[in-house]
């Protein structure tokens, strides 16, 4: 059963703690770390009679936490997060390659089982992933606020709770969709380096080439940068979702190519992925 | 009696090199099955194939009914192919319990295997630390833990010392004569295969060039023993069916014409002390089907050729 495939991956990924650590642990506990570094720094400067930045003052010494929570759930996708979720990801999808363990789980659920697992775990470590990214957002926030001796509000109505809940569901399909390119990478070259790095590789080969573009004549919104580029998808969204002056220049119809995007980019290397495992042959990992 | 295994013209080829050739083989349902053959007679092809973890060339492969690789059989099979491997960073209890949940398992009994197998006092070892022999062990208990109808081991006591080998033995028959488990079991040696196993087969170049239960294949190989002496008048009335076996001769006749040549030899004044049935080894059978190993003395030369 697919459940079972699910959980037994679970297991396996809790029981790997430098992985867990690397992937889920570590960005969270830096950005916390540098957060509250920063606001130390501040309340040091402010002490010693410099004035603060504008942006920390303009509310008049007010911290709005649900609108610090917005903004952070607008950084999910970001190149940190991504990069250390895939760590977790590259082992769990090249793990049974590299230690010759496919043979002790083929014979216990079907294949297309196992790797509906592995991407069921990963889903599942993402989630988790996000949760705690959000989390030490929501407590730096709220250390910053108190060292530089703010007054903290949480403002979090129906507009804000739309709003978060929509960036960070598109700040899920967008890492999910990166960390599949693991997933066909790790089952085409049974290789965990490969697992690591091709994800890595075409990022930035897309981040590159989309400068590119202009001298084609293709403009952002047009849809074959929507449908080559997922990562022009994912701020096409996101400004979508966030309204103001960028949302304002989105031709009808743009949003929508950007849903495409993101989702043939996750379906396709997944379906792939899938295609060419049911028929390999796993008697040399 | 039912087969669990049954495959007709079974051909897997790897570019030129053909790894089985048309093998048609049944294998009976219940005891220990032996597998034998020299490396690359195609034993573990045989093994991949009956996993689904390859897919034959040409020709047709039952297993319990049912087509190799239908994950409904694959579920009621326990198998260990070559020495297992497992994520180094689990204790040897995580990596049955890691297994039990892959297969939906809830109650299985991981302790009462670990101590079947003889691995309790290592139960919460990481398993990156393990020898070649506890990784053997971990790996039948996670092939026999989902209580399989077949088990399908491929050399279950490489790298274990005499007393793990005895007990890979006892624990190998229990599950055949006490759980009813089928076991197909490959490995070089002979002598453990002869105690152990009901039935062989013995493959050579991917076909199968033996079968059969081990009492009937070794008494093919029968001779009567004679303690006598002379030896040379023995010779004499045996002729070619004659082999000087030390000091006695070991006479390839059938049972029914013993006491015949008794009678001829004493009449020919031959001095007998003993003459005792016996039967041929497995080794020799093994030998006779697969083709002689080279002599010392062909190794002496091939090396001095090179």
């Amino acid at each position: 059963m697919l459940a079972d495939a699910i959980r037994s991956e679970a297991y396996r990924l809790t029981r790997n703690r430098t992985v867990l650590s690397w992937s889920l642990i570590f960005v969270p506990v830096v950005m916390l770390a540098g957060t509250i570094g920063g606001a130390v720094f501040d309340s040091r400067v402010e002490r010693m009679g410099e004035q603060l930045p504008p942006q920390l003052t303009a509310a008049n010494g007010v911290l709005d936490v649900g609108a610090a929570l917005v903004s952070a759930a607008g950084q999910l996708a970001n190149p940190g997060l991504l990069a250390f979720l895939l760590i977790g990801a590259a082992t769990i999808f090249a793990g049974d390659y590299r230690w010759e363990t496919w043979r002790l789980i083929t014979a216990r659920n079907s294949r297309a089982n196992l790797i509906m697992g592995k991407a069921g775990a990963v889903k599942l470590m993402t989630l988790i992933g996000l949760l705690l990214f959000l989390a030490a957002a929501l407590i730096g926030a709220v250390a910053k606020g108190l060292i530089l001796d703010q007054d903290l509000v949480f403002r979090f109505g129906g507009e804000e709770a739309r709003t978060f809940g929509l960036l960070f569901l598109l700040a899920y399909v967008r890492v999910i969709q990166f960390l599949l390119l693991s997933l066909l990478a790790a089952t085409l070259t049974r290789s965990l380096l490969a697992a690591l790095f091709v994800p890595l590789v075409v990022g930035v080969a897309q981040e590159l080439l989309v400068t590119a573009t202009p001298l084609l004549g293709w403009s952002s919104v047009d849809w074959q940068t929507q449908l080559l580029f997922p990562g022009v998808a994912y701020e096409t969204l996101k400004a979508a979702i966030l309204g103001g002056v960028p949302a304002a220049v989105l031709q009808d119809g743009v949003a929508w190519r950007a849903v495409a995007s993101l989702a043939l980019w996750s379906f396709t290397p997944f379906a792939l992925a899938l295609w060419w495992f049911t028929r390999q042959d796993l008697s040399k990992e | 009696m039912t087969a669990v295994i049954e495959t007709t013209g079974l051909t897997k080829t790897y570019g030129a090199v053909r790894a089985l050739d048309g093998l048609s083989l049944s294998i009976p349902r219940g005891g220990v099955y032996g597998v034998l053959g020299p490396n690359g007679a195609g034993k573990s092809t045989l093994f991949r194939i009956l996993l689904g973890l390859i897919r034959p060339t040409a020709g047709e492969v039952r297993v319990l009914g049912q087509q190799a690789g239908d994950p409904a059989v694959m579920r009621r099979i326990g198998s260990m192919i070559e020495t297992p491997r497992f994520p180094p960073y689990m204790t040897a209890r995580q990596v049955l319990a890691w297994l039990a949940l892959a297969h939906g398992g809830k109650d299985a009994a991981i302790d009462a295997w670990l101590d079947r197998v003889g691995l309790t006092e290592a139960a919460d070892r990481k398993v990156r630390g393990f020898s070649v022999g506890m990784l053997q062990r971990l790996g039948v208990a996670a092939a026999l833990m989902t209580k399989p109808d077949l088990v399908i081991l491929d050399e279950p006591t490489s790298g274990m010392d005499p007393p793990g080998i005895q007990e890979m033995r006892a624990l190998i028959r229990s599950l055949a004569d006490d759980d009813g488990v089928t076991i197909i079991l490959a490995s070089h040696q002979l002598l453990e295969v002869q105690r152990v196993c009901d039935r062989v087969a013995i493959f050579n170049r991917g076909t199968l060039a033996a079968e059969g239960k081990v009492s009937e294949l070794t008494a093919s190989g029968e001779r009567l023993r004679l303690s006598a002496t002379p030896l040379a008048r023995i010779m004499g009335v045996l002729g070619d069916k004659g082999t000087i076996d030390g000091d006695a001769v070991l006479a390839a006749i059938p049972r029914a014409e013993g006491p015949a040549l008794l009678r001829a030899l004493i009449e020919q004044g031959v001095d007998i002390d003993e003459a005792r049935w016996v039967g041929a080894d497995l080794e020799s059978v093994f030998m006779a089907e697969t083709g002689p190993a080279r002599t010392e003395a062909q190794i002496r030369e091939s090396l001095h050729a090179g």
